[in-house]
Formats: C-alpha cells, structure tokens, sequence
C-alpha cells in the first residue's frame, strides 16, 4: 500500500479543537463546542487508523485545525490513487458529493457519507472509529462523561487516472481533519483496458 | 410517597432533538413502537408559527401528539399551571395516578445538563415518578447526555418555573421564552394501527397526498417547501426568513425525515418490498440535505455562504420530488 498524507494547514477554517483553559475563535459547531486538545495528538503528529496514515490534528495551520466544507478544492500530491481516507465528523450526519479532479481537468463525484460527532451517535454509515474524547469543551466549561467522536470515512477513485486535487464537497456541516490519498498494491496487474 | 412507573426505557433518534425522544420514551411506555408512530407522517408544513422552543413542531400548536403521530390515535394537551406549586402539585397527582408525563424545563437549572448553571435554554423531558420523602423527582431524557433517574424536586422546579433568561451574548435559539411550569398530558388511545403492508401502503399514499395536494399550497407540500426554502435562500421575489427562524423550523423537519427514513427501511424489510427500501434510502438522503442546509444557513456569513444556501436548497428541493416521485409508484394496497 503506497499513501499520501495531504497537506491540509492552508485549507483549514474552523477551530475543533481546543487546549484547556483557552479562549477565543473555537467552536467545532455552531454551539461552540470542541474537542478537547489534551486528549488527542499533538498538532503535526502521524497517526495510524485502521492502518492508514495521517496528519492529525494538522500541523501549523493559522486558520484552525480542520476544514468546514465549503468546496474547496485541495491539491493532492500528483499520483494513480484507489481510494480516498479522511477523518471526519459531521454536524448530525449527511452525505454529499467528493470531487476528484484529474489531471486533465476532468472532475468527477463520489459519494462521501460522514456520521456525527455527537455524543452517544454511532456510526451512521459504517466508518471506523478514529478518535473519542471522554469530554466535549463548551464555552465556559467543560463536560465530562460526554464523548464526542471523529470518524475515519473513505471514498473510491473509482475512475482510474492521475489525481491532481479533491473537491470538497459544499456542505458546511461536514468537518475534514485530515486526508490520505492510498494506492492499493495489491491491484490485480492485468486490469489496463484495450 | 413514592412513585416509580414502569415502563420507562431509554429511546432516541439520532437526528432528533428532545421533542421526539421524550415522546418516544413516553409513546414506548404505552406499549407503543416509536419508529413506527413518530416515523409515520412525512411531508412539510410550515404556518409560520415557529416559537423559541427546542419542543416545537411547525403546524402543531394545538395537539403536539396528533401532529407527531397523525396516523395513530395519540392527542396532547398542554396544561399552564399559574405557578410552580400547582405545576408541581398537578404533576404530582397524575402520577399518583399513574400516569406519565412530559415537562418543559431549562436546562439551566437541571443538574445532569451540559447547560448547568451555564446556558438558560428550553427542553422537554419525561417525569415518572417521584419520592416525597427524599424531596426527589424522577426523569427520563434520552437527549444526550442521557440520564434517567431522580433530582432534586427543588431543581425540577426551578427549572419549569425559569423565566428562561438570555444572559449570555449569544445563548442560541431556545432561550428569552419563558418555560412557565407547563407540563404535558398524552393520551394514546386502545385501538392503535398495526405495521403491516396495507397500513404502509395507507401512509405512503397520505404522505404524497399531502406533498402533491395539499390543502394549503402555500406553506405545505412541495409548494409550501419551495415557497419556504425560496424564502430559506433569499429569493428576490420572497420575504426573508431569519437564520434563527430557519434553524429552529428545520429541526423538527430534519428530525421527522430521518424517522420516516426509518420507517419505511423497516416496512421494506419486514416485507421485502424493495420499493419501499430505494424509497427509504431517498427519504434518507432528503435528511441529510436537511442537515446541511441547517449548518448552511446557521453559519452563512459571506454573501458567497449565501449563494450556497441558495444551491443547498435548490438542491435539496430536487431531492425531495425525486422522493415524491418514488412514492407516488408505491401502491397503497401493498
């Protein structure tokens, strides 16, 4: 399996994540939630989930820890992917279309399916558990036993060709933490259309 | 005295707020299936009668069980004691009597609340009991984080006697309306329907009835959704709805969605009708442009958020007729 972790730092617009005894421009949700930063990695740190890499929380990113979908469009190192990992966690669960762009400029969609990160909410579509905290952060306090969750979703490149950038998709309840782009070496070899 | 009723089980839906899970706590105590009676119903309808509540229901002001569960034969009454001692007073002798009932309360002032000496916002929860000697009241609330269990009747009454107070900059959307010890009867009667196909059928065909034809075009049925997400998305021709107004108005509906997605996955699974399981999965993705379209508008700060609303709710538009479409082939004699 060959990976690419993207760099998501110039993309993120929305503050999940937050130290103990901080205040300011946080709020993972329009309630101002967050997620407590003491019980996950430090910003920058590779983890594994499920056997994937990532950057997570994202490193030395001014404008916050996580993307608030708004179509962006991300670039992607360059590359033949089969699928597409995330970590991600919605604001009540939704679905909506992932653009890949190619490149030649071609744009396809994919169906990218995110759960909620409330508490007591289970995984709606079927992603694996990535991170849960033991407390959610509120404006002036925090609450504790209340577990919020972010979940590992993942989206096929099901059109074979070189990757150049995603297109989030335009859907503000949809949070993105990170994003590894995988190639499955395990590809049958004698697949090359005629 | 001590009273315990039973009964009382831990219920929610995961894109519901605390209207529908107390009701489906109280609706499981009557020996009925939540999913089966909150999930019926599905349509829109908006009279633009939205309150600060998180217990709203468009449309529903008069009996919020009748509007919850149309289908089956469930009424509601809400009862507004002059103050707290009679609210406590009344509460307290139905159930002595044994009967179960639903509260409004902030949660300011209820100890198992994030809001907690925090937040003033309102809230409906279930009451099934109490304890004279312990000075205790007993509560259900499924809204997380769930709790069942006593608190202090001194709290308990405090909490319906709140004025419900914004204090903070921006407490959100359920706050400045006073709870007013108001306290809720349900009455579900004998005879309730069965889920079987024909009783599915029955819905399916009322439900499009009321989304293709229904009895006021302007704000219910499809028409009404345009009239109101043109509204939503700041159509030039239509009078605006306020971020508040929409937000609180699309709660219930996002809620009510998601049930009836449920609903039918059951009814086609218990059938193996797959019309009504590709029915289900489009009701589905309607409750998740609802999801969106909820954050959109709540959080639309640039005119280029705007512009997005305006396409989530096109969009969202489409997906509801594509819904309306699939419904129409479902037969009402299953």
């Amino acid at each position: 399996m060959k990976t690419a972790v993207v760099d998501l730092s110039r993309y993120c617009n929305n503050r999940g994540i937050q130290p103990p005894g901080s205040s300011g421009e946080y709020g993972f949700n329009i309630w101002g939630n967050t997620f407590p930063a003491e019980e996950l990695p430090e910003p920058g740190t590779r983890v594994g989930v499920c056997g994937v890499p990532f950057e997570f929380p994202v490193g030395a990113a001014p404008s916050g820890d996580n993307v608030r979908c708004r179509g962006q469009l991300v670039e992607v190192p360059p590359g033949d992917y089969d699928w597409v990992y995330l970590l991600g966690a919605a604001e009540r669960r939704t679905e909506d279309h992932l653009g890949l762009v190619y490149a030649d400029g071609t744009e396809l969609a994919e169906h990218l399916r995110m759960s909620d990160f409330w508490p007591e909410t289970g995984s709606r579509f079927g992603e694996p558990l990535a991170f849960r905290t033991t407390a959610l952060r509120y404006p002036r306090h925090t609450h504790t036993p209340h577990e919020p969750s972010i979940w590992q979703q993942r989206s096929p490149v099901s059109v074979r060709g070189r990757l150049r950038a995603l297109r989030l998709p335009d859907n503000p309840a949809m949070h993105v933490f990170a994003v590894t782009l995988v190639r499955d070496d395990r590809e049958v070899a004698s697949c090359a259309s005629n | 005295m001590r009273v315990e009723l039973s009964p009382v089980r831990y219920w929610r839906h995961d894109l519901s707020h605390c209207l529908h899970n107390t009701a489906g706590v109280l609706l499981d105590h009557h020996g009925l299936d939540p999913v089966q009676a909150l999930g019926a119903a599905w349509g829109f309808h908006y009279p633009g009668d939205m309150r600060r509540e998180e217990y709203y229901l468009p449309g529903a002001a008069d009996d919020l069980f009748a509007g919850l569960a149309p289908h089956h034969d469930i009424s509601s009454r809400w009862h507004r004691p002059d103050d707290v001692e009679q609210g406590w007073r009344q509460v307290r002798e139905r159930l002595a009597a044994g009967e179960i009932v639903g509260v409004a309360a902030d949660n300011y002032h209820l100890p198992f609340r994030p809001a907690y000496r925090d937040v003033h916002t309102n809230h409906l929860l279930a009451v099934y009991g109490f304890d004279d000697a312990r000075g205790e009241v007993l509560v259900a609330d499924p809204t997380p984080p769930s709790y069942q269990g006593p608190i202090p009747l001194e709290e308990f009454n405090a909490a319906r006697d709140s004025g419900n107070p914004v204090v903070h900059e921006r407490d959100m959307f359920f706050t400045s309306n006073p709870i007013g010890n108001r306290w809720l009867e349900v009455t579900v009667g004998a005879d309730q329907p069965e889920f079987t196909p024909d009783f599915v059928g029955r819905v399916v065909e009322a439900n499009v009835r009321g989304l293709l034809a229904p009895d006021t075009p302007s704000t219910s049925g499809l028409s009404g959704l345009r009239a109101f997400l043109n509204r939503v998305g700041g159509a030039p021709e239509a009078s605006p709805v306020d971020a508040d107004e929409a937000f609180v108005v699309i709660g219930p509906i996002l809620a009510v969605t998601g049930l009836h997605a449920e609903f039918l996955s059951r009814a086609g699974h218990d059938s193996g009708d797959r019309r009504l399981a590709e029915l289900s999965r489009a009701v589905d993705a309607v409750a998740h442009h609802w999801s969106a379209l909820r954050i959109a508008v709540a959080t639309a700060g640039t005119p280029g958020d705007r512009e997005g609303v305006r396409v989530r709710a096109d969009r969202l538009v489409a997906a509801h007729e594509r819904a309306a479409a699939l419904m129409e082939r479902v037969p009402a004699s299953l």
